[in-house]
C-alpha cells in the first residue's frame, strides 16, 4: 500500500467514526431514560406552560428526526416534515457551527465553558504522557537490555503493582502526602495571583500539576514499560542485531541505531490505542484534584445532571481522541519505511 | 500472540489440564496471584462470618464514633456514618467481585463469540465486526460508560450491563487473530475436508485451542470490571443501596475525610481494589508464561566467559590465516548438565583459501561459525581450544578488541537474510555504517561511491542504494549482505549457509560471484553448507561434521574419492552424481542425535550402517590417514589397520 493510499484511508475511518459518534451522540441523549426534556417534567414547581416553554428554548418541541415524532418506534410521526426542521439537523447544524447547546446550570453556552477546560485537559495529559513515556520507555530498556537480572524482576514487579493502583485513589494517597508536603492540594492556580508577573502565574500552575501529574505518570507508566521491554526483547532477538554485533558495533551504538526506533514502533500504537484510557485516567486525576478540565466537566456535569455538558463534554473528549489516534497513525507512517510510497 | 507451540498440534486431550496444572504449579508469579485471589473469594463469600458488625446497623452509633482512628475495636476505624470500616471492607469485597465477575463474563462471551465467528467465516462477516470492533476501541470508554448510567439509573445491574457491554473489544480482537491462527492447522483442514459441520468444527477444534487465550483474556478483564466499577462508584455513579470499595471512598472523600485527617477511611478500601487487582495481574502474568513460554534471550546479553587453557597449543603454521584448535562449546541451561555442542573441533584457513564445512542441520556447524567471532548465544560458552586469527588468539580478546576484528578481519553472512538487514534503515545506509565503524579515516564524501561499487560488485544497481530491505528480492538482500561483508576488506569471510531458501539460479549466481571474489581479492571462505554438490565445485578442502565432532577432514579429492569415514559416504550417496546418472539416491536414516541425549560410544553409530559392537561403547579417535592431512573419526580406520 502506497503512503498517500494509507494516509487516506486513515483520514476516511476517523472521519467516519467521527460521524458514528455525532449520531450516537445525539441518540444517546434522547432514547435513555434521563433524556433532557424528561429531567424537567419531574419538577413540582412547574406548569405546563413552562414546561412547553423550557422545550421550545432547548429545542425539544421540534420532532426527533423524519417519521419520529419522539423516540417511540410505536408513535410514528409525520414523514413529510422538513427535513431541516427537525432536531437532528438542528443539532448537526449546530455542532458544524460550533454550537453544543446552553448549560442547565449556569446558562452558559457550552462551547465557552468547555474549550477553555479542553486546553487544560490537554496540558494535564499532555505533560502526564510525555513523562510517563520517557520514564516507561526507559524503564522498559533497561529491564530489555538486562534482561533477566533483578533489574528486570524489579522493574517488572513494579509496573505490575503500579497497573493495578485505581487511578483515583493514587492520587488520593499522593494528596494526603502533598498537602503534608505543602503542595498546593487543588485546583490549577492561586487565586489572586492575576497581577503577578506572567512567570511567577506560570510557576504557580506548575506547582499546581505536580501531584495531578506524578499520579498520571505512575499510573500510566508500567503499561509503557511492560510494552517497551517486549518489544526491545523482540527487537534485540532479531537477525539484524546479531548483524550489527557481527559488524562490531558497540553495545550503545547498537541500542542506538538498530534497536530503539524499531522498538518504538509498537510503542506508538499502544499509545494511540491508549488514549482513550488516558482519558479516564483524566476524569479521575481532575475529579480528585479539582483540576478545572474536561474530565472534571464531566465530573460536575453528572452530579449536576447538566445533560448539554455532559453530551458536549463527551462529543469533545471522544472527537480529541479520535483525532490524537489519526495522529499517531500517520506518525507511524513517518515512522515505518515499509508504509511507503512507490 | 500466538499461545500454541507446535504448528500441528492435536485438539488438547482429556489430561491436558492435568499437565497444565504440573507447569502451573512450577510458576511462582501465577500462584501468588491465584493466593491472593482465593483469599479474596473466601473472604467475601463468608463475610458475615468475618465481618464483627453488621453493615448499616447504626443502634449505637454517636458523635464521637465518627471518623475514629483504628483501634482494637475497629481495626480499620469507622467512617462518616460511625459505621466500622474494617466490616464495611469485608462486605464490599462482595460488590466488588460480583460486578467484576459478572461484568467480565458478558464481555469475554461477546468478545470471544465475535472474534470466533470473524476468524472463522472471514469475508464480509469478518470485515464488518472488525471494523466494528476498531470503532469501538476508538470511542473512550469510561466517559461513555459515564453517560450511559448517567442517564439510565445507577443500580447494580445496570453497572454490570454497562461494564460487561464495552469491554469486549480486545477480547474479539485477540480470539479473532488465535482463530486464524488454528483455522488453518491440520487437523482442522482435515476436519473441514470430511465435511464435519460448521459449529462441530468450532466446538471440538477451535474452541479448545482458543481457550487459552480466552483463560488469560478474561482474568484480565474481570481486573478491569472491577477497576471500572469502583471508578464509577467513585464518581458517584454506584448503587447507593450496595457499598462497594469504590462507593466507601466516594463517601469518604466527600465527607470530609480528607480534611478530618481520617486516612483509614480512604486507604483501606482502595487496598481492597489494589489486591484483587494485582492478584489478578500476578494470575493473569504467569498463565499468560504457562501458555505461551518466552525465553527472554537476546543477542545483546553477556556472553559465559570463555575457558581455555594453554596446554596443547600448537604454534601457528606460517601463511596460515585462521587456525581453530581443539575448539568445544557447551551450552547451559541452569538446572540441566551442558549439552556438548561442539567437541575438539580443528581446522586451518590459508589466504585464498575455499573451506566447506559440511553436515545435516543441527550437527553444529553455525554455532562454531559463531563461536569464532564470539558471537554466541548466552547460553553458549566456549569450553576449551584456540582460535588464532592472523597471529592473534580470539579466545583471549576483550569485547573491545573483538570488535575490531569483527567485519574488518572476518566478516559472516548469516544464513537467510530476510530479517538481517534492517528494515528501517536503508541498505546503503547500512553497508556505510560497516566502513565508518571500521575506517574511521575514509573520507566520507567517498563513502558514497564506495558503497556504489560494493553494490555494483555484487551486480546491485546504484539507484537501489538508498532503498529499504523490503523493497529488494531475497536474492537482492542475499547479495547486499554479501556487499556488506566485504565493505572493510575482510581477510576471511564466512558464508553460513547463503543459498539455502533462494532458487537455484540466485543460487548459482551468489556461489559464482563468492568464487570470483575470492580469486580477485584473494579472501579466504569458510562455507557452511549441506549441498555436497557446491562443495565439489568450490571448495579446497572439506570439513564433514556430525553431531558436534569432526567425521572427517581433508582435501576435496580425498572426500570425494576415498572417503573412510560412513557418514560422508552415506552423505556422498544422498548426493545425485551426473557422471553416473542411473545410480540410485539412497538417505540416510534417523536423525542427528539432541545435543542433550548423545549416545555413548560414536555419536554417529545409532544410523551407521557399518557399526559394530566397539562403536555403541567407545567414542572414536581422530585418526590421520596417509600423508597429506587427512583425518577421519571412526573404528573402522583401526580394525583395518
Amino acid at each position: 500500500m502506497s503512503r498517500s493510499q494509507y494516509i487516506l484511508k486513515k483520514f476516511g475511518w476517523a472521519l467516519l467514526t467521527i460521524a458514528l459518534v455525532l449520531i450516537l451522540n445525539f441518540f444517546l441523549f434522547r432514547v435513555l431514560p434521563g433524556d433532557p426534556a424528561r429531567a424537567g417534567v419531574h419538577d413540582p414547581r412547574l406548569k405546563k406552560e413552562s414546561i412547553e416553554a423550557i422545550r421550545v428554548r432547548y429545542g425539544l418541541d421540534k420532532p426527533v428526526i423524519n417519521c419520529f415524532e419522539t423516540l417511540n418506534p410505536v408513535k410514528v410521526g409525520s414523514c413529510s416534515v422538513n427535513p431541516l426542521d427537525t432536531q437532528f439537523f438542528i443539532y448537526m447544524k449546530n455542532l458544524l457551527s460550533g454550537e453544543l447547546g446552553i448549560s442547565y446550570h449556569n446558562n452558559r453556552p457550552v462551547a465557552t465553558i468547555l474549550a477553555e477546560r479542553l486546553w487544560n485537559t490537554i496540558l494535564l495529559i499532555g505533560a502526564g504522557q510525555i513523562l510517563s513515556i520517557i520514564v516507561g520507555a526507559f524503564f522498559g530498556m533497561l529491564a530489555a537490555w538486562k534482561a533477566r537480572t533483578s533489574i528486570d524482576y524489579g522493574a517488572l514487579a513494579t509496573s505490575l503493582v503500579v497497573w493495578s493502583l485505581p487511578t483515583f485513589w493514587l492520587g488520593i494517597i499522593l494528596l494526603f502526602w502533598g498537602s503534608a508536603n505543602g503542595l498546593p492540594i487543588g485546583g490549577k492556580a492561586t487565586p489572586g495571583l492575576s497581577s503577578y508577573p506572567l512567570w511567577e502565574q506560570w510557576k504557580d500552575i506548575g506547582r499546581h500539576m505536580i501531584l495531578p501529574t506524578l499520579t498520571y505518570t505512575l499510573v500510566y507508566m508500567g503499561e509503557y514499560m511492560l510494552i517497551m521491554r517486549s518489544s526491545l526483547l523482540d527487537v534485540l532477538s532479531e537477525d539484524y542485531i546479531l548483524t550489527a554485533k557481527a559488524k562490531g558495533l558497540g553495545i550503545f551504538q547498537i541500542l542506538r541505531d538498530h534497536a530503539l526506533k524499531n522498538a518504538m514502533l509498537p510503542l506508538v500504537t499502544i499509545i494511540a490505542i491508549n488514549l482513550g484510557f488516558t482519558v479516564a485516567g483524566a476524569v479521575q486525576i481532575e475529579t480528585v484534584f479539582s483540576w478545572p478540565g474536561l474530565g472534571g466537566a464531566v465530573f460536575e456535569a453528572v452530579n449536576r445532571r447538566d445533560f448539554p455538558v455532559l453530551q458536549g463534554a463527551f462529543l469533545l473528549i471522544t472527537v480529541t481522541v479520535i483525532l490524537a489516534n489519526l495522529i499517531a497513525d500517520l506518525m507511524y507512517s513517518y515512522l515505518d519505511p515499509r508504509i511507503q510510497a512507490e | 500472540m500466538e499461545i500454541l507451540t507446535q504448528k500441528n498440534a492435536a485438539p488438547p486431550s482429556s489430561n491436558y489440564l492435568l499437565e497444565f496444572w504440573r507447569k502451573f504449579q512450577r510458576n511462582r508469579m501465577g500462584l501468588v496471584g491465584l493466593g491472593m485471589l482465593t483469599a479474596i473469594i473466601l473472604v467475601a463469600v463468608f463475610a458475615p462470618l468475618i465481618a464483627p458488625h453488621v453493615p448499616g446497623s447504626s443502634l449505637t452509633i454517636g458523635v464521637s464514633d465518627i471518623y475514629k482512628p483504628p483501634s482494637a475495636e475497629h481495626l480499620f476505624g469507622t467512617d462518616d456514618a460511625g459505621a466500622d470500616v474494617f466490616s464495611n471492607f469485608i462486605h464490599g469485597a462482595r460488590v466488588s467481585l460480583t460486578v467484576g465477575f459478572f461484568a467480565a463474563f458478558i464481555s469475554i462471551f461477546i468478545g470471544g463469540l465475535l472474534g470466533i465467528v470473524a476468524g472463522f467465516f472471514g469475508g464480509r462477516v469478518e470485515n464488518f465486526i472488525m471494523r466494528f470492533t476498531d470503532v469501538m476501541l476508538v470511542i473512550p470508554e469510561l466517559p461513555l460508560m459515564v453517560v450511559i448510567i448517567a442517564l439510565t439509573k445507577p443500580s447494580l445491574l445496570n453497572i454490570i450491563f454497562v461494564i460487561g457491554l464495552l469491554g469486549w473489544t480486545t477480547t474479539a480482537r485477540m480470539v479473532r487473530s488465535q482463530t486464524l491462527a488454528v483455522k488453518s492447522r491440520k487437523f482442522v483442514l482435515r476436519a473441514r475436508a470430511i465435511g464435519s459441520g460448521k459449529a462441530h468444527i468450532i466446538r471440538r477444534h477451535i474452541l479448545p485451542l482458543v481457550m487459552p487465550i480466552l483463560v488469560v483474556q478474561a482474568v484480565l478483564v474481570v481486573s478491569l470490571a472491577v477497576l471500572n466499577e469502583s471508578t464509577l462508584s467513585f464518581l458517584g455513579l454506584g448503587d447507593p443501596t450496595t457499598l462497594s470499595w469504590g462507593q466507601m471512598l466516594n463517601y469518604a472523600f466527600g465527607r470530609g475525610a480528607m480534611s478530618t485527617g481520617a486516612w483509614w477511611a480512604l486507604v483501606f478500601p482502595g487496598f481492597g481494589i489494589v489486591w484483587v487487582v494485582l492478584g489478578l495481574t500476578l494470575l493473569g502474568q504467569g498463565l499468560e508464561q504457562v501458555f505461551n513460554p518466552r525465553l527472554d534471550t537476546h543477542h545483546l546479553m553477556p556472553g559465559r566467559p570463555v575457558v581455555t587453557s594453554e596446554a596443547g597449543v600448537k604454534p601457528v603454521k606460517p601463511g596460515t590465516l585462521l587456525d581453530v584448535q581443539n575448539l568445544s562449546i557447551n551450552y547451559v541451561t541452569e538446572g540441566k548438565p551442558p549439552a556438548r555442542a561442539v567437541e575438539n573441533i580443528s581446522f586451518t584457513l590459508k589466504e585464498g583459501e575455499l573451506l566447506g564445512l559440511v553436515g545435516e542441520s543441527g550437527c553444529g556447524k553455525t554455532t562454531l561459525m559463531l563461536a569464532l567471532l564470539r558471537l554466541l548465544p548466552s547460553a553458549g560458552q566456549i569450553v576449551g581450544g584456540k582460535v588464532f586469527f592472523s597471529g592473534r588468539d580470539l579466545t583471549a580478546l576483550g569485547e573491545e578488541e573483538m570488535n575490531e576484528v569483527r567485519w574488518s578481519g572476518i566478516s559472516i553472512v548469516f544464513q537467510g537474510a530476510m530479517n538481517a538487514l534492517n528494515p528501517v534503515r536503508t541498505v546503503g545506509d547500512q553497508i556505510a555504517e560497516a566502513i565508518i565503524q571500521h575506517v574511521p579515516t575514509f573520507p566520507r564524501d567517498k563513502i558514497s561511491a564506495r558503497v556504489t561499487e560494493l553494490l555494483d560488485l555484487v551486480g546491485i544497481a546504484a539507484d537501489h542504494k538508498d532503498h529499504f530491505p523490503h523493497q529488494y528480492s531475497g536474492g537482492m538482500r542475499q547479495r547486499a549482505m554479501i556487499a556488506m561483508a566485504l565493505a572493510c576488506n575482510p581477510q576471511v569471510i564466512i558464508a553460513d549457509e547463503p543459498t539455502t531458501a533462494l532458487d537455484v539460479m540466485i543460487q548459482a549466481q551468489i556461489l559464482e560471484l563468492l568464487d570470483e571474489l575470492r580469486r580477485k581479492l584473494g579472501l579466504a571462505v569458510v562455507f557452511v553448507t549441506h549441498d555436497l554438490g557446491i562443495v565439489a565445485e568450490m571448495c579446497d578442502h572439506v570439513l564433514v561434521m556430525y553431531g558436534g565432532v569432526t567425521a572427517e577432514y581433508a582435501d576435496v579429492d580425498i572426500i570425494y574419492n576415498e572417503p573412510r569415514h560412513p557418514y560422508t559416504q552415506e552423505l556422498l550417496k544422498a548426493f545425485p552424481d551426473l557422471t553416473k546418472p542411473k545410480k540410485k539416491l539412497s538417505s540416510i536414516p534417523g536423525y542427528p542425535p539432541r545435543l542433550d541425549a548423545l549416545p555413548a560410544g560414536c555419536r554417529f553409530a545409532p544410523r551407521c550402517p557399518a557399526a559394530f559392537e566397539r562403536c555403541h561403547i567407545e567414542e572414536p579417535a581422530l585418526h590421520r590417514i596417509g600423508a597429506n592431512g587427512h583425518l577421519a573419526s571412526c573404528h573402522l580406520i583401526a580394525e583395518k589397520r
